[in-house]
């Protein structure tokens, strides 16, 4: 059992929308996933169910466990920072280290303790005292200082500067990260994250449109650039989206031999932004 | 396991500081206030003359009444702020944390939704009685310091007077039991408030209190009847059971009252504390099932409600 995640027709219906839709997927140890979707796509609902906060229909198991009905031992073994998930604000940084390392069998509070000493968070503030920044600093050095298998990530670095957005992204790769461990993360900001990724799913409306290893996309998706009969050429060829950049068209494709394009125009591999719109406006076209 | 609810309930002392500062202002106060030379408890309607422990020609039935009458004024301030902290504090455990929107950090902790709800109301329940109980002996001791430097400065002979003739023993732990009984007989109350608590979108202490008064009306209006009204006046704190139905509960701090003039005999305390009829009386019993269902409501609440 390498799966760590094994997600399998899983539904959450709020009232009358169907928030995700008969979702399955499997996230796998040592891996970074990027779960990418628009606002309302259901990311969130979707991470909620990984981590237990919230019924479901379907088949889901995190660590092998139940997350809803174990989320006490699930989260012995998971943290999560999300933008939603904030620290309470009247807590000092010394009270939510005593806190965490009486309730967390696997927190090291000398790590934090080393981790926040590279920080300008004194142990004596209170977390309203600091910047937005220092609080999700703070919260990294502490979930850092947790042995734990599966971390989620919602919007880490939602209203945060580019230094700490930066320095946030550096840390979690060299202080958190090694093949022990899994991250499965969402952002608005994917440029800012994809470098880090070894696989990406693509959700929207609920539904998972695309679940890919990173080092495939090139070998599955192309995007050429071409202009006047080249384009429309290869306009005949099936392209999932087609959209205009300095007068010229791109197109991108799915499932294409490269050698085939080649000679009409130039080609390159769509970075994540741009294959997730070519996927989601593509398909609604 | 208890090393969790530990943390838990220093948890809920940091969050909510007032458990601990008000007690200690309530001691400073009183402390001032038997420094004046005298303490004044606005219930009892008693001016409790500190002076009157040195008169010499005390009988010893008498300065034990007077004893037990400074013991007694000097708690009644601590139980009705018991009574308030209990509420604010009840109303407040599991709506601030929805409020500050730090559900789901303290949710993405290893501790499962009963353990926290159990910490909240092993607060209400053990910890605020526990902080009144230490807080009222503190104060007592304080102002029986005082009173001796007082008897002391009269010229006469403070241990004798005053420090051999405190049943010490029999004071506090008739005020220990009467402060767990209380929290007991007021339960469905803490149970319902933890529920208010877990469950309202807005203004708690509104959520709370309204159906006090709309259920008894919407009752007398649909069903004639006023059964609703009767429980809730039934169990008010002077109806706790634990005095083994001596004088009525009513008129219980009244000047002429039965009670008064028995403390004033300077009955032991602990005597008119009746643990067995206090265990035996269904109520009791009826009160900590209806809290133990609020409470488990509460958990529910928690741990099904979706914040998003």
């Amino acid at each position: 059992m390498s799966s760590l995640v094994s997600a399998s027709g899983v539904s959450k219906t709020y009232g009358s929308v169907r928030a995700v839709d008969n979702v399955s997927f499997e996230i796998e140890k040592g891996r970074i996933t990027g779960l990418i979707g628009p606002n309302g796509a259901g990311k969130t609902t979707l991470l909620k169910a990984v981590l237990g906060l919230t019924d479901f229909e379907g088949e889901l198991s995190v660590l092998g466990l139940d997350p809803f009905r174990q989320r006490k031992e699930l989260m012995q073994n998971i943290c999560f920072i999300a933008d939603v998930a904030v620290l309470p604000r009247w807590i000092r940084v010394r009270q939510l280290l005593d806190f965490v390392e009486a309730i967390h069998p696997r927190f090291t509070r000398k790590r934090a303790e080393e981790l926040l000493g590279e920080t300008k968070i004194p142990s004596g503030a209170k977390v309203r005292e600091l910047s937005k920044g220092m609080v999700t600093q703070l919260h990294l050095s502490i979930i850092t200082a947790v042995d734990a298998t599966l971390l989620v990530l919602d919007e880490p670095t939602l209203g945060l500067d580019i230094i700490f957005r930066k320095e946030f992204y550096r840390n979690l790769l060299n202080d958190y990260f090694d093949e022990e461990r899994t991250i499965l993360i969402t952002t608005h900001q994917v440029e800012e994250i994809e470098n880090l990724l070894s696989d990406v799913m693509f959700i929207n409306d609920g539904r998972i449109v695309l679940d890919a290893a990173m080092d495939t996309l090139p070998e599955r998706y192309v995007e050429l650039m071409a202009a006047g009969e080249a384009a429309e050429k290869a306009r005949q060829m099936n392209p999932i989206f087609e959209r205009e950049v300095f007068g010229k068209r791109v197109l991108t494709f799915e499932d294409v031999e490269r050698t085939d394009l080649e000679e009409l125009g130039e080609l390159r591999t769509p970075d994540i932004a741009d294959l997730f719109v070519a996927k989601v406006k593509g398909a609604a076209a | 396991m208890i090393q969790t609810q530990w943390a838990l309930i220093q948890r809920e002392l940091w969050e909510h500081r007032a458990i601990l500062i008000v007690p200690i202002v309530i001691l400073l106060i009183e402390a001032l206030g038997s420094l004046v030379g005298q303490v004044t408890v606005s219930t009892a309607h008693q001016t409790v003359d500190i002076a009157l422990l040195s008169a010499a020609n005390l009988s010893e039935t008498q300065r034990a009444g007077a004893i037990n009458l400074i013991m007694v004024a000097v708690s009644i301030l601590f139980v009705m702020a018991m009574g308030v902290l209990t509420i604010f504090y009840a109303l407040d455990s599991l709506y601030a944390e929805r409020k500050d929107k730090s559900i789901l950090f303290w949710r993405s902790m290893p501790v499962t939704d009963a353990e926290t709800v159990v910490s909240k109301l092993a607060t209400t329940v053990i910890v605020i009685p526990v902080v009144t109980f230490i807080a009222i002996i503190a104060t007592q001791l304080i102002v029986l310091i005082i009173s001796s430097v007082w008897v002391a400065a009269e010229g006469a002979n403070a241990w004798q007077l005053i420090w051999t003739a405190v049943p010490f023993v029999d004071n506090w732990s008739s005020i220990f039991i009467l402060l767990l009984a209380l929290a007991i007989w007021m339960s469905p109350f803490i149970g319902w408030f933890l529920f208010v608590s877990a469950f309202t979108k807005r203004s708690p202490f509104l959520m709370a209190f309204l159906p006090f008064i709309v259920v008894p009306m919407l009752e007398r209006i649909f069903f004639g009847t006023w059964l609703f009204g009767q429980m809730l006046l039934n169990r008010v704190p002077f109806n706790v059971p634990i005095f083994g139905g001596i004088g009525d509960p009513e008129t219980m701090f009244d000047d002429d009252s039965e009670f008064l003039a028995l403390l004033e005999s300077g009955v032991s305390l602990l005597s008119l504390i009746d643990v067995p009829g206090f265990l035996a009386d269904p109520d009791v019993w009826l009160g900590m099932i209806v809290c133990g269902l609020l409470s488990f409501a509460a958990i529910y609440v928690r741990r099904f409600r979706d914040e998003s």
